[in-house]
C-alpha cells in the first residue's frame, strides 16, 4: 500500500530553539493515525507545518509529500492551492476560527469558490455539506451566524468546511477538547465516519483509542513511541507511554494516582539525549545519548522500554 | 443535550430534617436570569438556570457536583459561594443563613470557604508576585500574614523562591499549586474547586488530585468538588449530584450512582466519557 502522506525528517524551529526534531511516519489511504501528547509537545506544530500555517519566524524543514506533492519548504501560492481542497484541518475553537460576521453557509461557501466552484454551485453545496455533518434543518443552519449555534453545532460547521472540497487528508486538532462529553461522542463518531483519511490530534488517549487505528506519542518535538493504538496502550515500551497511561487511570477513592514527577519542560529546555530522562524513574547515563525510534510497527525511542 | 424539564427534582438531602453535621444547606433553591432584549417592545426571554435545587453537603465530606456546561452547575456554585443571590430559596452555611445578606455582612463566609478556578492562568493577576497573590485573601480580610506563605507554599509543594516570582513562570500544574495555597490562606473549612484539574495535562492530573485529597485530609476540610466528568469526581468524592437543566436528576453515594446510575441522563453521561478499559 502507498501512503498517502509521508513525512520524513519534519523539524520545526524557532530561532534557535527546536521545537519539532526529526519526525518521520506515513498515513496511509484511508488510514486514521492519532498523534498523542501533553502542551509543549509539538503536536500542533506539526499539524500547522503540514497546513503551511507556521506562524511568522517559525520554519519547517524535511519533506512532507501528499500524494506526491510537496507540503514543506514549497511557496506560498502552490501550499494555497492544496490546503482546503487536498488536505483541510478542524481547529479547536469553533468560535475563533469561524468569522462572527459571517453567515455559516457562505463561510462554508467560500472554501469551494475560493478553489474554482461557481457562486450559486457553492451555495448549493454549502447546504448538502451542512446537512452531511448532521446539522438539523441545514437550510435554515446556513443563514446563521456562528454566535446562533451551540459549540457542537459550529465543531460541525468548521467540519462542513474541512470536508468541502472533497480533501484526501484531515486534521483535526484537538477537535472536541471544548466540547460537552455527549457532544464529544456523537462529533467522534461523525469524523470517524467522515473522514477520508485522518490525522487526529489530541492529549487525550480514550479519545485516540476511540477514533484511531495507529498513533504516534510526541513528547518534548520527537515521536517516542508508535504503532496499533491497541498494541501501544497494553503494551507500551516508552516509559513516557507508560506514565501516561498510568496517569490516565483514575483509581477508586482513597487510593493513590500514579503520576509522573515533575512537569513538561518549556520549549527548548528539554534535556539533551532522551527528552524524558529527566522525569524518567528508570533514566540512567545511557540516556544522556538519544535513543533512536527503531522496531518495526511498534517502535520505540528508549534505552530502558517497559515490558 | 436532551432536556428532563419534566422530571420532579430529587431531594439531594434525601430527609427532610436538616442534619446536625450540616456544614452547607441549600434550600428549594432557583435563580431565574433574563436575557438582554432582542425586540423593542418585547423583554428578554426568562432563563431558570436553576430550578427548585436542595442539597446538604455534611462537615468533612467530599461532595462532586456534575454536570455539562448549560446544567446550572456554575449557577449554583456562585449561589454557594456567597457571589450571587437566588431568585428564590435559602441557604445556610454552618448554621447560619448567607442569603440575602449584604457583602460586610459575609465576612464569616469569606474566611471559612475558598475557592480554587478552573483556568489558573486567568484565576491568577499576572502582575502580582506569588507572595502577594498567596496572601492577598489575607491582607483582604485584614488577617495578619507572618511566615504563612512561605508555610502554604511548602504544603502545596512549592520552593520557598517561588515567592518572588510571578505566575507567567510557573507551569500550569505549578499555577494551581499556587492557587490553592492562596484558597487555603485564611485556613478556610471549605474548599470550592470548580473544574480544577481539566485545563491540566494527563501526567500533572494526577499530582493535583493527589495533592488536593492529601490536604483535605490533613485539615479536615469539607470539598465541594464540580466537575464535567464522573470519573474524576469518583476518583475524589464520596457523594455525588448529577445536574441537568437546572435541576440535580440523580444524588447520593457516587459509587453507587457510578454501578447503578438511576436517572437517564446520568447513564447517557457515563455512557459518553470514552475510557480506555471499555475500548481496549
Amino acid at each position: 500500500m502507498s501512503a498517502l502522506l509521508t513525512v520524513e525528517g519534519l523539524s520545526v524551529g524557532a530561532d534557535s530553539v527546536e521545537l519539532v526534531h526529526d519526525l518521520s511516519f506515513t498515513i496511509g489511504p484511508g488510514e486514521r493515525v492519532g498523534l498523542i501528547g501533553e502542551s509543549g509537545s509539538g503536536k500542533s506544530l506539526t499539524a500547522l507545518s503540514l497546513m503551511g500555517l507556521l506562524p511568522e519566524g517559525v520554519v519547517a524543514s524535511g519533506t512532507a509529500r501528499l500524494g506526491g506533492r510537496d507540503l514543506v519548504g514549497v511557496q506560498e501560492a502552490r501550499v494555497k492551492r492544496l490546503r482546503g481542497s487536498e488536505l483541510s484541518m478542524v481547529f479547536q475553537e469553533p468560535m475563533t476560527a469561524l468569522n462572527p460576521l459571517m453567515r455559516v453557509g457562505a463561510q462554508v461557501a467560500e472554501v469551494m469558490t475560493l478553489h474554482g466552484r461557481s457562486r450559486q454551485d457553492a451555495r448549493q453545496r454549502a447546504v448538502e455539506l451542512l446537512a452531511r455533518v448532521r446539522l438539523p434543518e441545514p437550510a435554515e443552519i446556513a443563514r446563521a451566524y456562528p454566535h446562533q449555534l451551540s459549540g457542537g453545532q459550529r465543531q460541525r460547521v468548521m467540519l462542513a468546511i474541512a470536508l468541502a472540497n472533497e480533501p484526501r487528508l484531515l486534521i483535526c486538532d484537538e477537535p472536541t477538547t471544548a466540547l460537552d462529553v455527549t457532544v464529544q461522542k456523537q462529533m467522534l463518531e461523525l469524523i470517524a465516519e467522515v473522514a477520508p483519511a485522518l490525522l487526529f490530534i489530541t492529549h487525550d488517549l480514550a479519545v485516540v483509542a476511540s477514533v484511531c487505528e495507529r498513533v504516534l506519542v510526541m513528547y518534548g518535538g520527537r515521536v517516542v513511541e508508535s504503532g496499533p493504538v491497541r498494541e501501544v496502550f497494553t503494551h507500551p515500551r516508552h516509559r513516557y507511554t507508560e506514565g501516561l497511561l498510568a496517569a490516565s487511570r483514575l483509581t477508586p477513592r482513597g487510593t493513590r494516582l500514579p503520576t509522573i514527577s515533575g512537569s513538561v519542560p518549556a520549549a527548548g529546555r528539554f534535556p539533551s539525549g532522551c527528552v524524558f530522562r529527566n522525569r524518567c524513574p528508570h533514566a540512567t547515563p545511557a540516556c544522556e545519548t538519544a535513543p533512536a525510534l527503531t522496531g518495526d510497527g511498534h517502535a520505540f525511542a528508549c534505552w530502558h522500554p517497559a515490558g | 443535550m436532551p432536556s428532563h424539564a419534566g422530571t420532579p427534582p430529587v431531594d439531594a438531602t434525601q430527609v427532610d430534617e436538616t442534619p446536625a453535621d450540616a456544614m452547607i444547606e441549600a434550600r428549594d433553591l432557583s435563580r431565574v436570569y433574563r436575557r438582554p432584549r432582542t425586540s423593542l417592545t418585547r423583554p428578554g426571554a426568562v432563563v431558570h438556570a436553576l430550578r427548585e435545587v436542595s442539597l446538604t453537603v455534611r462537615r468533612g465530606e467530599r461532595y462532586g457536583i456534575v454536570g455539562e456546561s448549560g446544567s446550572g452547575k456554575s449557577t449554583l456554585l456562585r449561589l454557594l459561594c456567597g457571589l450571587d443571590q437566588p431568585t428564590s430559596g435559602t441557604i445556610r452555611f454552618d448554621g447560619r443563613e448567607i442569603t440575602g445578606l449584604p457583602e460586610r455582612r459575609l465576612r464569616f463566609l469569606r474566611e471559612n470557604l475558598q475557592i480554587v478556578f478552573q483556568d489558573p492562568m486567568s484565576s491568577l493577576d499576572p502582575r502580582m508576585r506569588v507572595r502577594d497573590l498567596v496572601a492577598e485573601p489575607l491582607v483582604a480580610l485584614g488577617l495578619p500574614a507572618g511566615d504563612r506563605v512561605a508555610e502554604l507554599l511548602e504544603a502545596v509543594g512549592l520552593p520557598a523562591t517561588a515567592a518572588d516570582r510571578y505566575p507567567h513562570q510557573f507551569s500550569g500544574g505549578q499555577r494551581q499549586r499556587i492557587a490553592i495555597a492562596r484558597a487555603l490562606a485564611p485556613r478556610p473549612k471549605v474548599l470550592v474547586a470548580d473544574e480544577p484539574v481539566s485545563a491540566l495535562d494527563v501526567s500533572v492530573r494526577g499530582q493535583i488530585l493527589n495533592l488536593l485529597a492529601d490536604l483535605v485530609d490533613e485539615l479536615g476540610l469539607t470539598l465541594v468538588f464540580v466537575s464535567h466528568d464522573l470519573s474524576v469526581v469518583r476518583h475524589v468524592c464520596e457523594t455525588v449530584a448529577v445536574m441537568s437543566a437546572g435541576q440535580i436528576v440523580e444524588a447520593g453515594p457516587v459509587d453507587d450512582v457510578w454501578a447503578a446510575p438511576a436517572h437517564p441522563y446520568t447513564r447517557e453521561l457515563l455512557e459518553a466519557v470514552p475510557t480506555l478499559e471499555g475500548l481496549l
